[in-house]
């Protein structure tokens, strides 16, 4: 079952797999791709002292190693919805952790954030169609004033709609559906004009924070810790550059949603591909930058350690999206950080360490 | 009559003030000290500073400077905290602090004090660098005054200290704040190396830092080490981890007196874990399930005992060396009381704490929502019984804890048992299915805290079973 461990260097995102929120420590930011023969299989870094990623089958691993229930149970969820990229994983994760398994406030927090992805699907989808009027000058203040949720505002809407359709030369139903395809899509990344931003570019905000945190940590707090907390926030600044510009470039075609409308095939594919992009370059962050939000209470030692904890998590950049070689430049960082490692022996025993679990569950609590 | 309407209205206003300070948010409380500061002379303001002490200590804002906060400085983190259980060892207490401040504006010099008074007045709060040159100047002046305010009487002339109305022990403690005093800037800058405090880990670095300033100390006076070594205890959490590396300090000008100081050190480590243990008990801490669920919540308590233990621990590895039964003795008293404390807090509390969390079946049959603040303090309950193992060994709790974690076992799968019998009950209406799947999912997470997972699993299939997805698991 066990592949056996590997210098892992990863070419693609779905090579390198989707970062799972296990609560269990061993397991925690874990990464699921699809293997061989589509099969789920998982990649654990180093389950002893040794170097290398372990490949192991997914199914087999509640076998191996000693999960909490809600892993369990978020296992289970994985498995039957064959999840591996980041979306699916997302939302296998909320399952789970509504379900209470890792406590009220992580079920609280998966509540909020079921209910807020349903209010900017509304929001997107909203706003679409307002840009999709205005694209075929059909723009209309009694839609406004009426509201798009009441009985007239609707009428009003599909009204025009229709001869939005006609004006694009499509058919009223094409336009709906393709209408829906692309707020999905657009939803998590949010539009540049939305009132608020989408899940993943509050998550390249938040990932700005804690690119200059690490940054200020390493300067402030001389120590083991602090070249493991540079390389951090270098990694940290290379994913937001490459997201800035992805973002950048979605935004652009969202903005044309005239031409999206009528060169569908290639232009949503585009679309599709960016937004998916941004998904893979934020995937694992959100855990990250919440545990160092959730250290920043803490004293420095316990800082040093999360520092070090992150590092072993650290989303690098597959070989294929990155000129620079992040894991190779990972392997100069990996002996200051292997001297103050003490202090995560614990996580790397596999025994149920409540305290570990905990501080798992209080990131979770606030980056669901 | 309208200026004594005013006092009164005062008078009634600022009780009010002090339990409000509690609540308000940090930066409003940090606004609203700043304000009272600049009246803090007034006896309701003073009244009003010494309630909402605790607060200070959490948030501890930049307060206002003075001078005798300057004068503080050196021996602040030995003074006695104001609530809790820690108490640095060779602790000052703080009512030491204003018959040292009469002392030195008594008989310091005047004109140094009024010229020292105006500069503090001038410096900005937080401004340390500028404070501990005002305290240069002031510390070996408020030395000297305080040492000859509290000599011994002199043939035919009266003790001073006797007119201060001091005690033995007061006179004691104002020794060893002239004793702090004259190593103040010292002590500060190894306050900066020991930094923050409390230090976990006391690592190579910390150590070297401590050497040095004992050697400094020691140039000064060989005797002035034992109280260096004191400032460095206090910035540690266990302050027992410093006798662990006394002995492989270089001291200096003072290496000879090094087993003197051992043994005073160590001595006073002793007393500051029995007057910690002493404070479990009188501070409503101690055994009882009724008391100490008033006065200390579960986690607390393994908390404050985990402290306690290590410090015990340490302690006797190294004080083995002086093979001294009556430490022996003293170090079991202390443990004696933390396990009375932990029984108290943790394990007698424990039925009420946890299995109250689970709710019990409806006679309608219609689910209860589990209250989740319920259910977080019955968490917390869990891992504070869990934590308890790691100290059973060192309490000899063993038998205890295994009662306590088998019958809340027992207590969990009875009432988890009862909520899955009625489920089936509540399928079919979509929000009831729904509240009575969580509480079962709660009460499993309750069940894997105190038995662990491998025993929840059992249950967890049962629910799947039920809930139909266990077939979907696959």
């Amino acid at each position: 079952m066990v592949k056996g461990a590997i210098e892992y260097a990863p070419s693609t995102f779905e090579e390198r797999g989707a970062a799972v929120a296990f609560t269990t420590p061993l397991l925690s930011q874990t990464r699921v791709r699809r293997g061989e023969r589509s099969k789920l299989e998982v990649l654990i870094p180093s389950l002893s002292q040794g170097t290398g990623i372990y490949v192991v089958a997914w199914k087999a691993v509640p076998d191996m190693v000693s999960m909490t229930m809600h892993d369990r149970y978020l296992h289970g969820l994985i498995v039957k919805e064959e999840a591996c990229s980041p979306q699916e994983i997302r939302r296998a994760t909320l399952r789970a952790a509504r379900r209470g398994l890792a406590g009220p406030q992580a079920a609280q927090a998966a509540r909020r954030a079921l209910e807020e992805d349903e209010e900017q699907g509304t929001l997107t989808h909203y706003l679409l169609v307002l840009s999709i009027l205005k694209a075929a000058g059909l723009e209309s203040p009694e839609m406004l004033k009426a509201g798009i949720d009441t009985d007239e505002g609707q009428r009003l809407t599909r009204q025009l709609m229709t001869r939005a359709a006609e004006s694009l030369r499509m058919d009223a139903a094409l336009l709906y559906a393709r209408l829906a395809d692309i707020a999905a899509v657009a939803a998590p990344v949010g539009l540049a004009h939305a009132p608020r931003p989408g899940r993943l570019t509050r998550g390249l905000n938040d990932l700005k924070c804690f690119r200059d945190g690490m940054t200020g940590w390493a300067r402030d707090v001389p120590g083991d810790a602090s070249p493991v907390a540079e390389f951090c926030a270098e990694v940290a600044q290379h994913t937001i550059a490459i997201g800035e510009r992805v973002l950048g470039d979605f935004h652009r075609r969202m903005d044309g949603i005239g031409p999206l409308m009528r060169d569908w095939d290639d232009a949503f594919i585009r679309v599709r591909a960016q937004a998916a992009r941004m998904g893979w370059l934020l995937d694992g962050w959100s855990h990250i930058t919440g545990a160092w939000e959730v250290a920043q209470g803490e004293d420095r030692h316990r800082q040093a350690a999360t520092v070090n904890d992150l590092f072993r998590i650290l989303p690098l950049l597959p070989r294929k999206e990155s000129s620079r070689d992040f894991v190779e430049d990972a392997k100069q960082v990996t002996p200051a950080h292997r001297r103050s490692v003490r202090m995560l022996e614990d996580w790397r025993t596999g025994q149920m360490d409540i305290d570990a679990i905990r501080r798992i569950e209080a990131v979770k609590a606030r980056a669901p | 009559m309208r200026a004594g309407a005013g006092q009164d209205r005062q008078a009634d206003r600022l009780p009010g003030l002090e339990s409000r300070l509690f609540d308000i948010p940090e930066a409003k409380f940090i606004e609203v000290v700043r304000l009272l500061e600049r009246v803090r002379d007034h006896p309701d303001v003073c009244q009003t500073f010494t309630a909402i002490r605790p607060r200070l200590v959490q948030v501890r804002p930049d307060r206002r400077p003075t001078l005798k906060r300057v004068l503080c400085m050196p021996f602040e983190d030995v003074l006695e905290s104001v609530s809790g259980v820690d108490v640095p060892p060779g602790r000052i207490e703080r009512r030491v602090i204003d018959p040292v401040w009469r002392l030195v504006t008594q008989r310091g010099d005047a004109a140094l004090i009024d010229q020292l008074d105006r500069q503090v007045q001038e410096t900005a709060p937080g401004n340390l660098n500028a404070l501990r040159n005002i305290g240069r100047r002031l510390w070996p002046m408020a030395a000297q005054a305080v040492r000859e305010g509290i000599r011994p009487a002199e043939q035919g002339r009266p003790t001073s200290w006797h007119m201060l109305h001091i005690d033995e022990e007061m006179r004691r403690q104002m020794l060893d704040v002239a004793a702090f005093l004259e190593i103040g800037l010292t002590a500060e800058s190894l306050k900066d190396a020991l930094a923050p405090k409390p230090l976990s880990v006391l690592g190579d670095r910390h150590v070297r830092a401590i050497e040095q300033a004992a050697q400094a100390v020691a140039r000064q006076s060989a005797g002035l080490v034992h109280h260096l070594l004191l400032v460095a205890a206090s910035r540690m959490a266990n302050p027992a981890d410093l006798l662990t590396v006394l002995n492989d300090l270089d001291l200096g000008k003072a290496r000879r007196e090094r087993p003197m100081i051992f043994a005073q050190l160590s001595g006073l480590v002793v007393t500051s874990l029995e007057e910690r243990s002493a404070r479990l008990d009188g501070s409503g801490f101690g055994a009882g399930p009724d008391r100490a669920a008033v006065a200390i919540a579960p986690e607390e308590a393994v908390a404050i005992a985990e402290r306690l233990v290590a410090g015990v621990d340490t302690t006797s590895a190294v004080m083995d060396v002086l093979a001294d039964p009556a430490y022996r003795e003293r170090l079991g008293g202390v443990k004696a009381a933390v396990r009375a404390m932990v029984t108290g807090a943790v394990l007698d509390t424990a039925p009420g704490g946890i299995l109250v969390a689970v709710p019990a079946p409806s006679e309608n049959g219609r689910p209860i929502p589990v209250d989740e603040n319920a259910q977080e303090a019955a968490e917390d309950h869990a891992r504070a019984l869990r934590r308890c193992e790691r100290l059973a060994d060192a309490l000899g709790l063993h038998e205890p804890l295994k009662e306590a974690m088998e019958s809340m076992e027992s207590g969990l799968l009875a009432r988890a048992r009862a909520l899955l019998a009625q489920y089936p009950k509540a399928v079919g209406e979509p929000g009831d299915t729904e509240t009575a799947e969580i509480a079962l999912f709660y009460a499993l997470r309750l069940l894997e805290l105190v038995a662990g997972p491998a025993r929840a699993d059992q249950f967890r299939t049962a629910i799947m079973a039920a809930t139909g997805e266990l077939a979907e698991e696959g």
